[in-house]
């Protein structure tokens, strides 16, 4: 019933339509005019509205970043994200001014050069290649330094020194990530997919000694200002480990192996402090994964030596989880 | 010299090889497509904006299993996702767009009677049929369409196990696409041979329009490009229906440890993104070359800096070959290959930055004349400028790692392809409107199309990059799920009410192109005083496009408002005159 | 169209699909390229087969020259084209006895006798030998359009793109022969 209503009501808007426009054509007809043909009046108009509406669409700009700039990603919370918020405020302001002065160009040149009377007629002017050569050299310095400033901060996250890093496996699968501590022995087990099963989820070796003293967690937990290298795996099809917060991002490939080195520096309670008593860190995966993708998370923790070793304490290892079995 | 063949029913309309007809075949076909691929966002977009309510009008159109209760199933959403993806890029900006104006412009333009090669040309549109229909099947089939995104990144794509999508809607998927990609080269076979040997007396390369330098570039990245997805196509067919081991290794799925060792998922995206970086291009040169022809009529003004803005054309299409790594930063790449990709990248903002500033100096002391299709000609400006700006943020490898795959990146893709490829396409249909059916689309209709699609286009995609720095991942069901993105509803909710309004409003665009058709008032031969070749053929529709000999050229297209002469125009036909130099 | 204009278009079309072939088998190999430098790659003995295959192909390009030196002195081209085409189809069969030397070997496109570098090795030679079948079919209908005295000595179109197509098949398939012997082992 509904649908012969949607469909009689949809007929019902095209026909009027139609009725509409036969009756404007009509008038122009009446009129000897041609109504589809662009005027003086039409460009005036078209002008006007295009100025309004720039103006509007820029002040728009301004009041959505003022409206929702508090709903951005707070500052950083590791050393090398300061440095990507430092290299992103430069670039953004680099491209809202280029972006404020181009617009305000064209829907100047949109007004001021609309066809409006009859001697408003054009230049006829087709080239100057000064000016091209103007316009191509100023963007190529401009983009040189981008170029230059971006491979710098680049260069110093992926060349970051690991020597003192701990590292953390993450492993990631439909639809939630495990972290893997290396234990005392400050080595991860080797691993082969082929031993995933049960309990075992993350197919470690139990046959290699340096497996036995290792813990898989269900949250990850990092200590402040201490430097740490995240290694990552996935089961099945490809994840992205993504921490917003701490400006870290690395896919997680079957078959491979990738990482990110970074270095924490703000703790979980200071950014309650900061952002409000519910705030937490978050590990979330930002690769299409499947039906569960939106909510593929991990918590994560930033906490002093002493909470962490408090928490890590706690964690059972893996020869108690998976060989102390009746 | 026109054809005398009979014509039935059936070579006129159906197996045309008449290059007009075949045009207006992915026109329609493209445009048809188009609705589909915008009404499945706007059901998506339902869903992310007021996650988990019921809607009737998702279960009106999806049925009770992927929409039980008027809530979208996850599946489905992802389905959505991919085949919106796939619709609007393939089937829309590509073949509907280059489809359309290649085919249409390219004889007209350079004087020429057909293509080349018209039996090739009709081949070409009746593979993307054939494509469009398998597509359209594979929305249908239980498993539901291809939903591993309109990347199609194995593993996920490869094993049904992980989603549904990956089943039989993946396989009907890269049976489409390969269809697809032939009916690409076929097309792109024709425009380059058609441009580089039919041009009439007197077209010199120099005298072409900046939209025959478009195409004729266009179609080259097409056949160096389309193939390499193909290769990449077949090995995943390989890898899902035959067991071999591409791209697939190490895998524990549903329990199971499968037996596929040292394939790589990221071999699939270095072959895919050889051509999908490409692929952009391929969708935003069309539409630069419709926009400097139409902003420099309707502006009655030569385009500025023709030879800079042809160089620029073929540096963006040269410099689009060694980028793709942009898109696979984060992929554990070796980091060096990061910087290089970023180097390259980066440059490709040079050429586009020359023809934005052409643009804006061919609008100076001009006399602009605001055709709806002079108004989507300057809305591409705006939006060319604004996407591309944000490509800064994400061709910078540093700052692609907290942006890549959140809304920022949607934003971007959607600015430069969904708003300035399309107001390409849009003005391109309203300004050749009257040479493809002999009569004018309804101006004010035009104008309400253009002005609330420009106010929603902006309104639906600027606020994403705001989505996009607060952390919000992409392809994502719902953002309820995380604490830290509860503050993003309300911006999603402003999101999906303008994608409604914007939505809306194209029906009225196709109601216009369809009334005009049949009942639109008459066009005279050149209705825009316009000086390239296609407006001294006929108003009536005809084979072989010129009665008698096809006329010759002698001068370039821009000789707008030049001084000396009598009118603001001077068509390429015309002679010069004594003393007149030529540009 | 006038009829040196319809030539030079039918060549250059042909010139460009095959440049687009040409890029599909630039995307197959340079994927071997790099799987190849990663772990578990295996070697692989080339199966003599694939020798005497290759030696078919360029044989069978030669008569094609010969055939188009003929044509041009007005002598009936046929029974080169027909050697072309036996020579071409001889070498198809020779592929599929390569393949079967190779499951005789143990090495299998798929399943657990097959590894990265033997699935490359048949679907390589399998796509080349399905664009060699657009190929004979090309031979064929220049061999009854011979049969049929269609060519003249001002006019073999239909010999000239037959023969630039299937000279290209030959190249390709030297390129890929060399290609796969290096990357093989």
């Amino acid at each position: 019933m509904m649908n012969i209503l949607i469909i009689l009501v949809a007929f019902l808007v095209v026909a009027t339509l139609v009725q509409l426009l036969r009756v404007g054509e009509l008038l122009s007809e009446v009129k000897n005019q041609d109504v589809n043909k662009v005027t003086e009046k039409d460009n005036k108009n078209q002008s006007m509205i295009m100025t309004i509406v720039g103006i509007l669409f820029l002040a728009s700009c301004v009041w959505q970043y003022f409206s929702w700039g508090h709903l951005m990603l707070p500052g950083a919370s590791s050393e090398h994200g300061v440095t990507i918020d430092n290299l992103m405020a430069f670039t953004m302001i680099l491209i809202i001014v280029v972006f404020i002065i181009l617009h305000i160009v064209l829907f100047y040149f949109i007004y001021k050069y609309r066809k409006a009377a009859d001697n408003d007629v054009a230049y006829y002017y087709p080239h100057n290649n000064k000016l091209e050569l103007i316009w191509t050299i100023a963007p190529t310095i401009v983009l040189t330094v981008v170029i230059l400033y971006g491979l710098s901060v680049w260069g110093q996250i992926t060349n970051a020194d690991t020597s003192k890093s701990e590292v953390i496996e993450v492993y990631g699968k439909q639809f939630d990530w495990k972290a893997r501590y290396p234990g005392e022995d400050k080595t991860l087990g080797s691993y082969n997919y082929k031993l995933v099963q049960g309990l075992n989820a993350l197919g470690v070796d139990m046959d290699d000694e340096t497996s036995l003293d290792d813990k898989v967690t269900r949250e990850l937990h990092l200590v402040v200002d201490k430097p740490v290298l995240l290694k990552f795996r996935s089961q099945d099809i490809i994840h992205s480990a993504f921490l917003p917060h701490f400006r870290v991002q690395m896919n997680c490939v079957p078959g491979m192996s990738t990482q990110f080195a970074f270095t924490p520096t703000k703790t979980t309670s200071e950014m309650k402090d900061q952002e409000g008593e519910d705030f937490e860190y978050v590990l979330l995966c930002n690769k299409i994964c499947g039906v569960a993708h939106y909510n593929m998370q991990m918590k994560v923790v930033v906490e002093t030596q002493e909470k962490y070793d408090a928490w890590l304490s706690e964690q059972n290892t893996l020869s108690e989880k998976l060989l102390t079995q009746k | 010299m026109s054809d005398h063949h009979n014509e039935t029913f059936i070579s006129k309309y159906i197996f045309s090889i008449d290059h007009k007809m075949i045009a207006k075949q992915f026109l329609i076909t493209g445009m048809f497509m188009g609705i589909i691929g915008m009404l499945m966002s706007i059901l998506f977009r339902l869903q992310l904006s007021n996650p988990g309510e019921s809607f009737a009008v998702l279960e009106w159109f999806l049925g009770d299993k992927w929409a039980p209760g008027g809530i979208l199933d996850p599946n489905m959403y992802l389905s959505l996702v991919t085949m919106h993806g796939t619709i609007l890029v393939f089937w829309v900006l590509t073949a509907g767009l280059t489809g359309t104006f290649a085919n249409f412009l390219i004889p007209l333009q350079i004087g020429a009677r057909d293509m080349a090669s018209g039996f090739i040309n009709m081949l070409s549109y009746w593979f993307f049929f054939a494509a469009t229909v398998v597509l359209l099947i594979s929305l249908f089939v239980e498993t539901g369409p291809a939903s591993a995104g309109w990347t199609v990144y194995p593993p996920l794509s490869a094993l049904p196990q992980a989603i549904p999508g990956s089943g039989l809607g993946q396989d009907l998927w890269l049976v489409a696409m390969t269809l697809f990609i032939v009916s690409s080269l076929l097309g792109g076979l024709n425009y380059i041979v058609t441009i580089l040997n039919l041009r009439t007396k007197g077209m010199s390369m120099s005298r072409l329009p900046l939209t025959m330098w478009a195409l004729l570039i266009v179609a080259i990245l097409g056949v160096l490009s389309f193939p390499v997805l193909l290769s990449a196509a077949l090995l995943l067919i390989f890898d899902r229906s035959f067991g071999t081991s591409f791209y697939l290794s190490d895998i524990v799925i549903g329990g199971e440890a499968l037996h596929h060792t040292g394939g790589s998922p990221i071999l699939f995206e270095h072959l895919f993104w050889f051509l999908g970086h490409p692929e952009v291009y391929i969708i935003l040169l069309p539409a630069l070359g419709i926009v400097s022809e139409i902003i420099s009529v309707n502006s009655r003004k030569p385009i500025f800096g023709y030879k800079a803005m042809v160089i620029s054309l073929i540096a963006i299409a040269f410099l689009s070959f060694i980028v793709w790594g942009h898109h696979m930063f984060i992929t554990g790449m070796d980091p060096f290959l990061g910087s290089v990709f970023t180097f390259t990248t980066l440059l490709i903002a040079i050429p586009s930055a020359v023809k934005v500033f052409n643009y804006l100096a061919t609008l100076w002391k001009a006399s602009i004349r605001f055709t709806p299709a002079m108004l989507f000609a300057i809305g591409f400006v705006s939006t060319f400028i604004t996407g591309g700006l944000t490509g800064l943020i994400l061709g910078d490898s540093a700052l692609d790692i907290n942006v890549h795959d959140t809304y920022f990146v949607v934003g971007h893709f959607h600015i430069v392809m969904g708003l300035s490829a399309i107001y390409g396409m849009f003005a391109g249909v309203y300004h050749w409107f009257p040479k493809m059916y002999g009569r004018m689309m309804n101006k004010k209709l035009g104008y309400i199309h253009f002005w609330v699609t420009f106010i929603s286009a902006y309104g639906v995609f600027f606020p994403m990059h705001f989505l996009g720095l607060a952390g919000l991942p992409r392809r994502y069901y719902t953002n309820s799920a995380f604490p830290i993105f509860d503050g993003l509803s309300d911006i999603n909710e402003i999101i999906t009410s303008f994608a409604i309004l914007g939505g809306l409003v194209q029906l009225l665009f196709v109601f216009n192109f369809f009334y005009s058709i049949f009942k639109g008032t008459r066009a005279t031969q050149n209705p825009w005083e316009a000086n390239t070749l296609e407006w001294t053929s006929p108003v009536e529709r005809m084979h072989g496009n010129w009665p008698g000999e096809i006329p010759s050229v002698h001068r370039w297209p821009y000789d707008y408002s030049k001084p000396g002469a009598e009118k603001d125009f001077i068509p390429q036909t015309e002679p010069l005159k004594e003393g007149e130099t030529e540009h | 169209m006038d009829i040196n204009l319809k030539n030079n278009t039918s060549k250059q079309l042909l010139w460009i699909g095959m440049a687009g072939i040409s890029m599909f088998f630039a995307g197959l190999t340079s994927a071997v390229i790099v799987r190849s430098a990663e772990h578990g790659w295996d070697s692989i003995v080339m199966p003599e087969w694939f020798w005497y295959s290759t030696a078919a192909i360029i044989m069978s390009s030669i008569f094609l020259i010969i055939a188009k030196m003929q044509v041009r002195k007005g002598i009936s081209p046929t029974p080169y084209i027909v050697s072309s085409l036996i020579l071409g189809l001889l070498f198809s069969y020779f592929q599929i006895m390569g393949w079967n030397q190779l499951t005789s070997e143990g090495r299998y496109f798929v399943g657990p006798g097959s590894n990265p570098a033997s699935s490359f090795l048949y679907v390589i030679t399998f796509a080349h030998l399905m664009h060699v079948l657009g190929g004979i079919i090309s031979l064929l209908v220049t061999t009854i359009k011979s049969v049929q005295v269609k060519y003249t000595k001002e006019n073999y179109l239909g010999i000239e793109l037959t023969s630039i197509y299937w000279h290209f098949l030959d190249v390709l398939w030297v390129y890929l022969f060399i290609f796969l012997l290096v990357s093989l082992k």
